[in-house]
C-alpha cells in the first residue's frame, strides 16, 4: 500500500466528498468531515507503527514520475523529523474537526472540505521528497487557509486574507525561483535535472551561490513562520480568522517554516545557512524578545497566545541556525510542544470566547468560580506554555538553552528572557480572566465552563502534552537520526569540533 | 513544388468563403445556424487534416508555406480557439442579423492567423497578419448599433494599422539587408551577418519588428488600445482576440526571433527582455485597478504577453518549448474565464462588472468552481496548467542565464495575485439580498458551459498529464531550433 499518497488522498478525497454533499445536509457533512480526518489520524499511525526509528533517511517513499522532462516527480516519504509533523496534523486536524462541527458555521460543508483541503497541504508539505511538490503543497495549502479567512472571518476578513496572501506568495514565488536556480546549477554536478532533496544532498555550491539560495528559501520560511520582521500579517491573519483556523495556522501551518528550514535550507545549503547563521539568530532573538513584550501588552487573549507563539517560534529557530546536536533536537521536539500546547492555548480562548462572548481580557474575570474545570485546564496549559520544569516544553527548551549556550553564550542569555517573559504574560492571561473578582458574565460565569464537546478536545491534548513531558525519548528517538543527518553537513561549514559532529555513518542512512 | 501542404489553408478558406455566401439566402429555422455548422465542420476538417501533416517540416509552394511541427501545434491552438469562440457565440444578441458575415470573419482571423504561424516567407506572414487584423477590426465593430462597439473597432484599425505599418517598415529593412524573404535564407544569412552593433539597419529592422508584433501581442509599450477594444468587442471577439491573436503573434515572434534571428540572440534578447519586463509590470498594475472583469482580463492578457515573452526572450529551445506550453495553458484557462464572462453577461445588464458576480458561484456553484480554477490558475497557483507553464518559463529564463527576469516574473505574479483571486472572492461571498433574483433566468446555452467545463477539466489536466503536452511542445521547439 502506498500508505505515504494515502495521507494526501484520503483528506483530498473527503474534500472534494464534502463539495457535492447538498448544502442543507449538515449531519452528511460532519460526519463525512470527521470521517476524513480519523481516517487520515489511521494511516498516520500505521505510518508511525511501519516507521523504522533507526534510520535517518526519507522512509516509506512513494515515488512516480510527474513530468520528467521538466524534472517534477511525485515523491512522498517520512523521516524522523516528518514523522511527528504528521502524526500532530492528523491528530489536531481530527481535533480541530470535532470543534468545528460542534459549532458548525454557515455553509459548514465547505468549511469543513477547505479545512480537509489545507490538511492536504500540510500533510503533502511534511512529507514531500522533491523541491517542486514541496512547493506545489507549500502553495496548496495557502488556499484554504486564505478562503477558510475570506469566508467565514471577522469584519476586516477580505484585508486580513489579502495581507496573509500576498506576504506569503512573495516569499513563495521567490523560493519558486531558488528552487529552479537549484536545480539548474546542481545539473551540472548531478548529471541530469533533478529537484528531489535526496539527490541534492552533498552537491557542492559556491559559497556565494549557497548564501543566495539559501537566502531565497528563507525569506518564504520566515514570512510563513513568521520571524521578526516579516510577521506583518500574523496579527491581522490570527485575530480575523475562525478561532479553529487561527489555532491550526499557529499549530501547524508556523511549522512548515521550521520544518522547511530543517528539511530543505539548512541541509541543502549549509555554506549559505552558515554566513547567514548571525542574522537569522538575531532576528530569531529579536522576536523573542518582540513577541514576548507584545504578547505582555496584547488586548485579547487571541493575540497574546498569537504573539506568544512569535516568541516560541524564534526559540525553534534559534535551536536549529546554532547547529548544535542538542539545541536541534530541541528544536524538533518543541516543534511538538508548541504545536500541542498553542492548539490547546486556542481552545481554551474558543470556549471562553463562547460563553463570554467576548476575548478581551480586560472585560473578563473571576472566571474561575464558574468555571473551575476549564480553569485546571487552563492553568495546565499555561504551565506547559512557560515550560515550568515537568511540564512538555521545559525538556525543549531545556534542550534548546543548553545547545545555545554551548555555541553561543550570549544568545541564550538573552533567549533566557523569553523563559522570563512567558511567565509573565501567561500567568497575566490565567489571572485576568480566571482570577479576581467576576466581571463581564453573568451566573458567576458558568457559561464558560468546559462542557463535554470541549472536554473531547482539551483532554487528549493535555494527555499528549504529558506523555510527552513523562517520556520524552519516544519522541528524541525517532527523530535523532534525522536531525543529526540534516544539520552534520552545516556544523561541517560552522567548523566545530570533530567530537561534536554525527558520525558519518549516520548521514548515509545506515546503521552503525 | 509541394501543394499538398497548404491544404488546411485552402479548406479554411473555402469554408469562409461558403460561411459569407449563406447571407445570399434567406435561411429560417433550423438551417439559420447554418453558418456556424459550416464553420464547425471546417475546422473540424482542418484539425484532422493539421493532424495528418504531423511531422518533419515541410516546405509548400515555393516555400512560402513552412509546416512545421510549431506551425502545426500552434495551428491546433488558434483552431480550437475559433471552435470555442464560435460555441461562446452561440446565440449571441452580437450580431444577431448577420450571423454569416460573424461566423465567416472569425473564419478569416483563424486563416490569418494560420498563415501567421506557418508561413516561411515574410510576405506570407505579413498577408497573415494582415488578414487577422482587418478581420478583428470589422469583428470588433460588428455591433453597429452599439457605441462602445464602434469605437472599439475603430480605436483597433487606428492603432493596428501603426503596427503594419512599422512591420512593413520593418520586413523592408530585413529585405534590404539580406536580399531575400525568404525566413529560411534570412536565418542563414543573419548567423553570418557578425555582431549587431555593427549594423544600425539590422538594429532597426529588429526594434521595427518587434514594435509591431508587440502591438499584436499587447505587450507594453504597445499595449495602449487593448482595454478599450478588449472591453468594447462582443465578449466572443474579446475571447478569440486574447487567445489567437496572442498565439499568432507569439508564433510570429518565435519564427522571426527564435528562429530566424538566432544567430544574434545575444544582441536582442534585451531588447525583447525589456518589453516583456514593461508588460509583467505595466499589465498586473494596470489589472490592479479594474472594476470590470473584461477590462482586468484585457490587462491580465497584457501581463501574460510579458510573461510569454520571457520564452522568447531567452532565444533557447527551452523558451520556446515554454512558450508552446505556456500558450496552450493560456488559451485554456482564458477562454475559461472568458466563457463564465459571457454567461453572466447574458443574465444581467452590466454582466462584465465584478459586482454583478457576487455570490455567483453560490447560485451556480460549478461556474463558481471553473472561474476559480481559471483564476488560480492565471495567477499560478500549483498543481494547474498555469504554474507548470510559468515553472518552464523561469526554468528556461534561469537555464538561459536570465536570472533576473525570472524573479521580475516572480515578484510581478505576487501582485497579480491579487486581481485573480479578488474575482474568486466575490464569487463565492453572499450575494446582496434581493438584487440576484432581478437577473433573468435564461436557460444556459448549452455550448458556453461545455467550453466553460472543458476549460475548467482542461487546466487540471493539462498539469496532470503535462507529459506528452510537453512532449509535442518539445518537438515543436526542435524543429524552430534544431
Amino acid at each position: 500500500m502506498p500508505w505515504t499518497s494515502l495521507l494526501v488522498i484520503v483528506p483530498f478525497v473527503a474534500a472534494i466528498a464534502l463539495a457535492f454533499v447538498p448544502r442543507g445536509n449538515r449531519a452528511a457533512g460532519r460526519t463525512i468531515g470527521i470521517a476524513g480526518a480519523l481516517l487520515t489520524l489511521v494511516v498516520s499511525i500505521v505510518i508511525v507503527a511501519m516507521f523504522n526509528r533507526g534510520q535517518g533517511s526519507m522512509q516509506l517513499v512513494d515515488h512516480v514520475n510527474w513530468v520528467q522532462s521538466i524534472g517534477l516527480s511525485w515523491d512522498l516519504g517520512v523521516d524522523g523529523i516528518s514523522i511527528w509533523l504528521v502524526l500532530m496534523t492528523t491528530v489536531l486536524f481530527s481535533l480541530g474537526m470535532f470543534a468545528a462541527a460542534q459549532r458548525l458555521p454557515q455553509r459548514g460543508n465547505m468549511f469543513l472540505s477547505l479545512l480537509l483541503l489545507s490538511e492536504v497541504g500540510l500533510l503533502g508539505l511534511f512529507t514531500a521528497g522533491d523541491l517542486v511538490l514541496f512547493y506545489v503543497f507549500w502553495e496548496f495549502m495557502l488556499i484554504p487557509f486564505a478562503f477558510l479567512i475570506w469566508t467565514w472571518g471577522g469584519d476586516e476578513r477580505r484585508r486580513a486574507g489579502i495581507t496573509f496572501v500576498v506576504y506569503t506568495m512573495v516569499g513563495s514565488l521567490i523560493m519558486l525561483v531558488a528552487i529552479i536556480s537549484t536545480a539548474m546549477i546542481a545539473r551540472d554536478h548531478i548529471g541530469h535535472l533533478s529537484f528531489l532533496i535526496s539527490d541534492l544532498h552533498g552537491v557542492p555550491f559556491s559559497s556565494t551561490a549557497s548564501t543566495l539560495l539559501f537566502a531565497g528559501f528563507v525569506l518564504a520560511f520566515a514570512i510563513k513562520l513568521p520571524l521578526w520582521p516579516f510577521h506583518g500579517w500574523l496579527p491581522m491573519a490570527y485575530s480575523q480568522a475562525p478561532i479553529v483556523v487561527t489555532a491550526l495556522m499557529a499549530a501547524l501551518m508556523s511549522k512548515a517554516g521550521v520544518y522547511g528550514l530543517l528539511r530543505v535550507g539548512v541541509p541543502l545549503f549549509p555554506e549559505g545557512a552558515n554566513n547567514l547563521l548571525i542574522p537569522i539568530a538575531i532576528l530569531a532573538l529579536i522576536g523573542i524578545v518582540y513577541g514576548s513584550l507584545l504578547a505582555w501588552r496584547a488586548p485579547t487573549m487571541r493575540l497574546l497566545v498569537g504573539y506568544s507563539s512569535l516568541a516560541h517560534l524564534g526559540f525553534i529557530v534559534l535551536g536549529i541556525m546554532v547547529f548544535d546536536r542538542m539545541a536541534a533536537q530541541g528544536a524538533v521536539l518543541q516543534m511538538i510542544n508548541h504545536g500541542v500546547v498553542v492548539a490547546a492555548a486556542f481552545t481554551i480562548v474558543m470556549i471562553i470566547g463562547r460563553g463570554g462572548g467576548t476575548e478581551d481580557m480586560d472585560k473578563l474575570g473571576g472566571l474561575a468560580k464558574g468555571a473551575p474545570r476549564l480553569a485546571v485546564a487552563f492553568l495546565i496549559v499555561a504551565m506547559a506554555s512557560l515550560a515550568l520544569p515537568g511540564a512538555n516544553s521545559f525538556v525543549g527548551e531545556f534542550f534548546i538553552l543548553g545547545g545555545v549556550f554551548n555555541q553561543y553564550t550570549w544568545m541564550a542569555v538573552i533567549a533566557m528572557l523569553g523563559v522570563i517573559y512567558a511567565a509573565v504574560y501567561m500567568l497575566r492571561m490565567y489571572q485576568s480572566t480566571m482570577n479576581g473578582p467576576v466581571k463581564g458574565v453573568s451566573d458567576e460565569g458558568r457559561a464558560c465552563e468546559m462542557r463535554r464537546g470541549d472536554a473531547l478536545i482539551l483532554v487528549p491534548l493535555i494527555l499528549i502534552m504529558f506523555f510527552i513531558a513523562l517520556w520524552p525519548k519516544a519522541l528524541v528517538g525517532a527523530t535523532q537520526a534525522s536531525t543529526d543527518r540534516a544539520i552534520a553537513p552545516a556544523q561541517v561549514a560552522a567548523d566545530r569540533p570533530a567530537a561534536q559532529i554525527v558520525p558519518s555513518g549516520v548521514i548515509t542512512g545506515s546503521r552503525p | 513544388m509541394n501543394y499538398i501542404v497548404g491544404t488546411p489553408l485552402y479548406i479554411m478558406s473555402a469554408v469562409t468563403l461558403l460561411a459569407i455566401l449563406t447571407g445570399a439566402f434567406h435561411l429560417k429555422g433550423a438551417a439559420r445556424r447554418l453558418p456556424e455548422w459550416i464553420g464547425i465542420g471546417g475546422i473540424v476538417a482542418t484539425l484532422a487534416v493539421v493532424t495528418g501533416l504531423w511531422g518533419d517540416s515541410q516546405y509548400g509552394f515555393a516555400g512560402e508555406i513552412h509546416m512545421s511541427r510549431l506551425g502545426i501545434l500552434f495551428t491546433w491552438i488558434i483552431l480550437v480557439s475559433a471552435l470555442a469562440v464560435i460555441a461562446l457565440s452561440w446565440g449571441e444578441p452580437a450580431g444577431a442579423g448577420r450571423r454569416p458575415e460573424y461566423i465567416g470573419l472569425i473564419l478569416a482571423a483563424a486563416t490569418g492567423m494560420m498563415l501567421t504561424v506557418t508561413a516561411g516567407d515574410l510576405i506570407v506572414l505579413f498577408i497573415g497578419i494582415e488578414l487577422l487584423s482587418v478581420s478583428l477590426y470589422i469583428l470588433c465593430a460588428i455591433e453597429v448599433v452599439r457605441e462602445r462597439s464602434l469605437e472599439s473597432g475603430l480605436k483597433y484599425l487606428i492603432t493596428g494599422a501603426i503596427g503594419t505599418a512599422l512591420l512593413i517598415y520593418g520586413f523592408a529593412l530585413l529585405y534590404g539587408m539580406t536580399g531575400t524573404t525568404s525566413i529560411e535564407a534570412i536565418g542563414t544569412t543573419l548567423a553570418h551577418a557578425g555582431p549587431l552593433t555593427s549594423q544600425p539597419l539590422l538594429i532597426g529592422s529588429m526594434a521595427l519588428i518587434a514594435a509591431a508584433l508587440g502591438f499584436k501581442a499587447s505587450a507594453v509599450p504597445f499595449h495602449m488600445w487593448t482595454p478599450d477594444v478588449y472591453e468594447g468587442a462582443p465578449t466572443p471577439v474579446t475571447a478569440f482576440m486574447s487567445t489567437g491573436t496572442k498565439t499568432a503573434a507569439l508564433g510570429a515572434f518565435l519564427i522571426v526571433f527564435t528562429g530566424a534571428a538566432q544567430g544574434m540572440v545575444s544582441d536582442w534578447r534585451v531588447l525583447i527582455g525589456a518589453i516583456a519586463t514593461a508588460s509583467m509590470v505595466v499589465g498586473n498594475i494596470g489589472a490592479l485597478m479594474q472594476n470590470s472583469v473584461k477590462r482586468m482580463l484585457a490587462w491580465s492578457s497584457i501581463a501574460q504577453a510579458g510573461y510569454l515573452l520571457i520564452g522568447v526572450a531567452v532565444g533557447t529551445q527551452y523558451g520556446a518549448r515554454a512558450v508552446a506550453y505556456y500558450l496552450i495553458a493560456y488559451v485554456t484557462m482564458t477562454l475559461a474565464a472568458f466563457a463564465i464572462v459571457i454567461l453572466r453577461e447574458r443574465e444581467v445588464e452590466n454582466g462584465d462588472q465584478l459586482v454583478s458576480f457576487t455570490g455567483y458561484g453560490r447560485r451556480r456553484p460549478w461556474a463558481g468552481v471553473v472561474m476559480t480554477l481559471a483564476m488560480l490558475s492565471l495567477a499560478g497557483f500549483p498543481p494547474l496548467a498555469g504554474f507548470i507553464g510559468k515553472f518552464m518559463l523561469f526554468q528556461a529564463a534561469i537555464d538561459g542565464d536570465m536570472l533576473w527576469i525570472a524573479i521580475v516574473g516572480a515578484l510581478a505574479s505576487v501582485v497579480s495575485v491579487v486581481y485573480y483571486l479578488r474575482v474568486s472572492i466575490v464569487m463565492w461571498s453572499p450575494a446582496p439580498a434581493g438584487e440576484f433574483d432581478g437577473g433573468r433566468r435564461l436557460r444556459i446555452p448549452a455550448p458556453v458551459a461545455a467550453v466553460a467545463v472543458i476549460g475548467g477539466v482542461g487546466i487540471v489536466l493539462l498539469a496532470v498529464l503535462a507529459q506528452p503536452v510537453i512532449d509535442l511542445c518539445q518537438g515543436a521547439a526542435q524543429s524552430l531550433i534544431p
